[in-house]
Parts: structure tokens; C-alpha cells; sequence
């Protein structure tokens, strides 16, 4: 219960008041209140007009048939939503591809996405002769962007006058793998790719984590008897909870929303079976003018994910509880 | 990948918001009344054009760059301002733009886009420049000037063609025993080609499931085995006739039978050509200036005659005017004077590697003689099929380069991939003809 959470970071309490708050107690807390919204206020116009308003104003987009380069936008109900779940219509088909192939992406990577940074964080932890340098190296991927990774792997993972296959030459594997153009290859180049992109951000917030554990919670452990295995199961992983959340909740939305890799290095082929959500949505949005029927995809993808976190919350909630 | 996406959603739920904005401030611009333009020379006051067009660099942007400065110093009262911009971003900013009035006064449109335009109101009816100007379609290849017509009216004037051809890879044919001066212009003599070449464990032409350029390849076979890729009002697809079954099923043979290997790469044809690594390659008129090319012997041909007649896809740009909120009149005619003087001068467009669209200029001996490069290009343009023109056609046209992407690594059979195409493709043009009209 209670005890388990010591190894949590603490919190630091949060300084509740101003350098003020003790030379006037109580009193004039509404103006204290207010003084909180001035300073909240900057965040909270941004949160509204780049947020709330277009979150707001995309509901209405997706009840007409939205055409930006025309003047006229008709009004269809809801039937940018019923296309979507009735087989056979112009998007519904393209649309629970893209799905699928988010989630295949999705499942496939966030373990790998959470696994091998928490095996790096813990290697680095341990005061090893050039941590510091091993973590910078970890880290350099995810300092790239998107187009950058992007043009650098298609060369290098080109089926024909790719590096990575020459290699394979060498070694004597002449297969000549598709790793571009056709599936399961290309599942693989894309969740590599993102592993060897993203492992650096997980890695520092795990690290910073594992260093907010108390110490001596190891050295008890060691006292009653524990290795370095159970040390992982019954001091780490549980002194990680807030951190692992985190990390996982984070993870798996930026992975639902995977756009760059798939968009540069398989441009969604074989056919369109490596188009994700998000790359249909802009295709449909952006490319062909569709913005009723995006926005209506943008809100099932929506509430796909919200659903999605809320069951991951409960999760890790639960487990914390006991 | 989050932070790439979050950036390009701000940015464009931004531009949204922006548009959502312009646009109800305007009502849908009208066809425009069609501005006259005197014969001769622009007499009026003196003014300056601007000129958005999408060759952002290479030597286009080099050429492009020194005729306007040319046209500008031989002309006291025009003055052009050449804006450059992706492709993309000309077709996304222009309806704003012009609806706020801050549109190009005269812009460059490929061909499939000159139909969107149009039915956006966006362009000017050009019927009585272009008549003043002395323009006709026989100025121009067969069936160019008609692609920029829109019902009825005409918008655009045809700037350069951009033809597919046979690239081929002289050393290596001569390694198979082949004539390199023997290029292959009919089926019989392509196969053998390309037996030979099997046999000295080459796989002579490299077939691609993307728009560059498989897709082209697909839609010329199309053409040569009589088919055609939209029924005439270009309201149903018609690419997965037995023609557009016929095309693919040559090109998923030629992997079939070893002469391809099965799963390339965009560009990994032309790629492996230059790398010496296999002898055709049935790309654009544009590798014309690919300098990469230069490091082995290489020529180029007239795409061979697969199917039962003579076609080739080709690509296009059109000029057009602008029909801007309170678009001045004169600067319209001056646009017009400066459209004119650039096709006459267009010679040299050919060193960008796309050809001039007049035929007064592109027939012209001294044109072959300066670029002999492009000079197997110019014959095909007797038979050559253009863009379909048809207002928001590229959606419906993407469908085809999914057809042949899965029929080329064999995930369909050609028939069902172009079937699944071509239902796709009604449904689009149906919802193209509902927001456009027409």
C-alpha cells in the first residue's frame, strides 16, 4: 500500500502560495486566485484557440461535405461518419486499412519502444566508465527529424542498391530483402527504424526515473537476501510505476500517430497496406480536398485512442493500487 | 514522429483556420468576362506581372530566370516577377489568394490541374487573348491545346510536353551481344532483347509499382493495346478494360519470367540503370538532364510498340491566366504579351530537359541540333496521349498507381487490381462531379 509508494520519486511539494503567501494568510485568496489565472492565462489562450476552437470547429467541419477550394459547403449530417462504417462506401475501405495498419504498427513497437530503453536505462544507471558518452550516443537518433531519418534509411535500406542488403551480400544472405516495398519487410524497417529514433527520449525519462529511487531501498533488498534479478522485479520496475505510465501512454499515441516514416520511406506500399491512420487522413484532408471526411476519420481515430488510454490508465492504476 | 506530425498539424490547422476565414469573406469568383488583348506590342501604363510557377531549382529555375530578366530588359513597360513555389503549394495557396486578390496575374499549371482551376472560377476564360495572340491547336502537338479547355471555353496554352521514352544502357547491351545503336522499337524485338540479356544473367528492365514511373509505363501500354483510361465525359473508369488488363499483365509478365526483378524500389530502375545493373528503362524526358547519366553510355529512344498501335504518355505545363478579385485588365494583357514572347523563345527551355510545346519552336533544326539528347523524344508527340482534363482528376488517377503497385509485387492478379482501381475510381469521380460539377 502506502509503503510501496516511498520509492516513488517524491513529488517535490509544491510551494503552495507565492513568497507572499505567508505574510498574508487566508484573506485576499482571490486575488491570489486570480493572480494563479494571469500567470495560467498565456497557456490558456493558446489551449483555446489552438486546441479547443479547431477541435470544436473540426466537429463541425465533419458534418458537411468540406471542399476548402470551393465556396460552398454542404451540410450532410452525419454522413461523413456513417461512410465509415458502412462497407463498401469511398472511404470506409481505405479507412479501416489505414486503421489496421496503425494498429499492426502500434503493437508491434511499443514493446520494443518501452523494453529496450528500460534495458538501457538500467545498463546506464550503473555508474559504468563513459555512461555519459553512451547516453549521448543513445540520445543522437531522436535529436534528428523525421525527413532526415527518412531519406537516410530509404538509401540505406533500398532492396536493390541499398547498403544494408549489400551488406547482407557480403555475408552471403543474396535474398535481396524487400525492405521498402513489400510486407512483413517493411513492418520491420518501420518499426526498426522507430526503435533506433525514439529508444533515446524513453531511455532519458526512464534514466532520470531510475535515479529518483531511494538507494537504500537497493541496499535493504540486498540485505534480505535479494539479487540483481529480483532487485529489477521488486525495487525497480514498481519504484518506475509513474514514470512507466508515462512513458507507455506517451509511447503508444506517438506510435497511433506514426506519419513520416511510413510517408517517406514506404510511401504506404505494397498497395496500401503501410498507410497509417493519420497518413489517410492528411491524403484525404490535405491532398484531395476532403476536409469533412478527414475531420470525421480525425474524430474516430479520436475516440479509438482516448478509449485506448483510458483502459491503459486503468491499468496502471490498478496495479499501483495494491 | 509526434513531433513531426504535431508540427505539420498546427501548421495545417492554421492554414485552415486562415482559409475558413478568407473564404467567407468572399463569394465563389465567376468565370471572368475573357480581357482582350490588342494586336502587337502592350501599350498601356506600365506595370508589373507576378508570375508563380513551380521550377524551384535545377537548371529549369537557371533558364527560366535568365529569359524573364531578358524579357524585362527588352521591354520598357512590363515587368515580370517571377514567384517560385512548390507544385503543391501553387495548387493549395492559389484559391485564397486569388480570392483575396493577391493571386499571380499569369501562373504555370500542369495539365492535370488546368480542369480544377477552371472549375473553381480561379482562371480567366482566355477564348479571345489566346485569339488575339493568334494561337491555334495546330500550333501545338495533337491534342495538347484541347487540354486546356474547359466546358467550352479555352484556359490554357500549352508551355512544354514532357514525354516517357526508352533510357537505355549501351555498354550493357553491347555486354549481351546487342547492337547498342539497335535500340528496340517493336515487341519481338524487345523480348529478344531482353532474352539475351537473361541469359547473360541480366535482368534488362527494372518494373516499378510507383507513379514514376510504372504508372506511366502502365498507362502508355494502355494506350498502345487501344484502351483509354476514362470513358469520354470522364464519369466512369475505364483502365480495367481488357486493353488496361492486357498492359498490366505485360508488365507483371516481364517479372515473371525473370526478365524483372520483383520487388523495386521508386527510382531503383533508373538507379540500377545508371549503375549499370540492367539495359531499358522507360522513365521521363526529364533524365535528359539527370548528370548522373553521364557516367556510362547511354541513349535514349522512342518507347517500343508493345501493343497493337503507336502511344506514350506524356505530362504537360499550361500557362493561364488569373483571374484575381479586381484583376486589372492591363496587367492581364501585359501577362499575355510576356506568354507569347516566352514560347517564342523557348528554344532553350529544352535544356531543362522538357520540350517546348510550339511546334514552330520545337521542330525548329536547330533545336535537335543543340539538344540532340531530346531528339528521340520529338517524334513521339504524333502519338502521345495527354493528362485527362477533368476538374479534381488526380484523386481518381492515384488509383491506377495503387492497380499497378499490387499487381507488380504480385499481391493481385492484374485483372482484380485494376477491377478494385477502377470501382474506387467511379466512386471518386462521382464525388469530383458533385463538389465541382460539370
Amino acid at each position: 500500500m502506502a509503503d510501496t509508494t516511498v520509492a516513488r520519486s517524491a513529488p517535490r511539494s509544491t510551494r503552495s502560495g507565492g513568497p507572499s503567501g505567508r505574510t498574508r494568510p487566508r484573506r485576499p485568496s482571490g486575488r491570489r486566485t486570480l493572480t494563479a489565472y494571469l500567470f495560467l492565462a498565456p497557456f490558456l489562450i493558446l489551449f483555446l484557440v489552438f486546441v479547443v476552437a479547431p477541435a470544436i470547429w473540426g466537429i463541425w467541419i465533419s458534418l458537411h461535405s468540406w471542399n476548402p477550394l470551393l465556396p460552398i459547403h454542404p451540410f450532410i449530417g452525419l454522413s461523413n461518419y456513417i461512410n465509415l462504417f458502412t462497407p463498401g462506401s469511398l472511404t470506409s475501405g481505405d479507412f479501416w486499412l489505414s486503421m489496421g495498419a496503425t494498429a499492426i504498427f502500434t503493437v508491434f513497437s511499443v514493446p520494443f519502444l518501452v523494453a529496450i530503453p528500460l534495458l538501457v536505462a538500467v545498463l546506464l544507471n550503473q555508474r559504468l566508465r563513459g555512461g555519459t558518452v553512451f547516453r549521448a550516443i543513445f540520445f543522437a537518433p531522436y535529436v534528428l527529424g523525421v525527413a532526415v531519418i527518412g531519406v537516410v534509411w530509404r538509401y540505406l535500406l533500398d532492396p536493390q542498391n541499398g547498403v544494408i542488403n549489400n551488406l547482407l551480400d557480403g555475408l552471403g544472405i543474396t535474398q535481396n530483402f524487400p525492405w521498402t516495398v513489400d510486407v512483413p519487410w517493411a513492418w520491420i524497417s518501420l518499426v526498426g527504424v522507430t526503435v533506433w529514433w525514439i529508444s533515446g527520449f524513453n531511455m532519458v525519462s526512464l534514466l532520470a526515473g531510475l535515479k529518483g529511487i531511494n538507494a537504500e531501498l537497493y541496499e535493504a533488498a540486498g540485505i534480505d537476501g535479494a539479487g540483481a534479478i529480483r532487485k529489477f522485479w521488486s525495487v525497480t520496475l514498481p519504484g518506475l510505476r509513474p514514470v512507466m505510465a508515462f512513458v507507455t501512454t506517451t509511447t503508444i499515441l506517438s506510435s497511433a500517430n506514426m506519419f513520416g516514416q511510413s510517408y517517406l520511406l514506404t510511401k504506404g506500399a505494397p498497395g496500401h497496406a503501410t498507410r497509417t491512420a493519420i497518413m489517410y487522413i492528411a491524403d484525404e484532408g490535405l491532398s484531395q480536398n476532403q476536409m469533412g471526411a478527414a475531420s470525421a476519420m480525425s474524430y474516430v481515430l479520436f475516440a479509438v485512442l482516448a478509449i485506448i488510454s483510458i483502459i491503459n490508465f486503468r491499468l496502471q492504476s490498478r496495479t499501483s493500487g495494491d | 514522429m509526434k513531433k513531426g506530425f504535431a508540427r505539420r498539424a498546427i501548421a495545417a490547422t492554421v492554414a485552415l483556420g486562415l482559409g475558413m476565414t478568407l473564404a467567407a469573406c468572399s463569394s465563389g469568383g465567376g468565370g471572368g468576362g475573357g480581357t482582350a488583348v490588342q494586336s502587337g506590342d502592350y501599350k498601356g501604363p506600365k506595370v508589373t506581372v507576378t508570375f508563380w510557377n513551380g521550377w524551384t531549382g535545377g537548371d529549369q529555375q537557371t533558364i527560366l530566370k535568365k529569359l524573364v530578366s531578358q524579357f524585362n530588359s527588352s521591354h520598357k513597360n512590363i515587368t515580370i516577377n517571377p514567384v517560385e513555389l512548390q507544385w503543391a503549394d501553387i495548387s493549395a495557396k492559389m484559391p485564397l489568394a486569388i480570392k483575396a486578390g493577391k493571386g499571380p496575374d499569369v501562373t504555370v499549371a500542369h495539365g492535370d490541374d488546368i480542369a480544377t482551376y477552371a472549375a473553381q472560377g480561379l482562371l480567366v476564360k482566355s477564348d479571345a487573348i489566346i485569339k488575339d495572340l493568334g494561337y491555334t491547336a495546330s500550333d501545338f502537338p495533337p491534342g495538347l491545346f484541347e487540354h486546356g479547355a474547359y466546358q467550352g471555353a479555352q484556359y490554357g496554352i500549352p508551355w512544354s510536353v514532357t514525354p516517357l521514352g526508352l533510357y537505355v544502357n549501351k555498354s550493357v547491351l553491347q555486354k549481351a551481344g546487342i547492337s547498342p545503336t539497335d535500340t528496340p522499337a517493336d515487341k519481338a524485338t524487345y523480348l529478344s532483347d531482353l532474352q539475351k540479356l537473361k541469359s547473360k544473367g541480366i535482368q534488362g528492365e527494372w518494373v516499378d509499382g510507383y507513379v514514376f514511373t510504372g504508372t506511366f509505363e502502365f498507362e502508355s501500354l494502355l494506350w498502345q493495346y487501344g484502351g483509354d483510361l476514362f470513358n469520354k465525359d470522364v464519369s466512369k473508369a475505364t483502365f480495367n478494360s481488357p486493353a488496361g488488363v492486357q498492359a498490366l499483365t505485360w508488365m507483371v509478365d516481364l517479372v515473371k519470367q525473370g526478365y524483372s526483378p520483383g520487388k523495386v524500389a521508386q527510382d531503383g530502375n533508373i538507379n540500377a540503370l545508371i549503375a549499370g545493373k540492367n539495359a531499358f528503362n522507360w522513365n521521363g524526358i526529364w533524365q535528359t538532364s539527370n548528370t548522373a547519366l553521364l557516367k556510362d553510355q547511354w541513349a535514349a529512344a522512342p518507347v517500343p510498340q508493345i501493343g497493337s498501335q503507336k502511344a506514350v504518355w506524356s505530362s504537360s505545363t499550361d500557362w493561364a491566366f488569373v483571374n484575381n478579385k479586381g484583376q486589372d485588365k492591363n496587367k492581364t494583357q501585359a501577362a499575355a504579351v510576356f506568354v507569347k514572347w516566352m514560347n517564342e523563345h523557348s528554344t532553350v527551355w529544352a535544356g531543362g530537359g522538357e520540350l517546348p510545346a510550339a511546334n514552330k519552336v520545337r521542330n525548329a533544326a536547330s533545336l535537335a541540333s543543340q539538344y540532340p539528347n531530346l531528339k528521340p523524344f520529338l517524334g513521339e508527340l504524333q502519338y502521345a496521349h495527354f493528362e485527362t482534363t477533368a476538374p479534381g482528376i488526380p484523386n481518381a488517377e492515384a488509383t491506377i498507381t495503387t492497380a499497378v503497385n499490387e499487381a507488380v509485387l504480385q499481391k493481385k492478379s492484374p485483372k482484380q487490381a485494376l477491377d478494385d482501381a477502377a470501382s474506387q475510381a467511379d466512386k471518386l469521380l462521382a464525388q469530383n462531379k458533385q463538389q465541382y460539377g460539370g
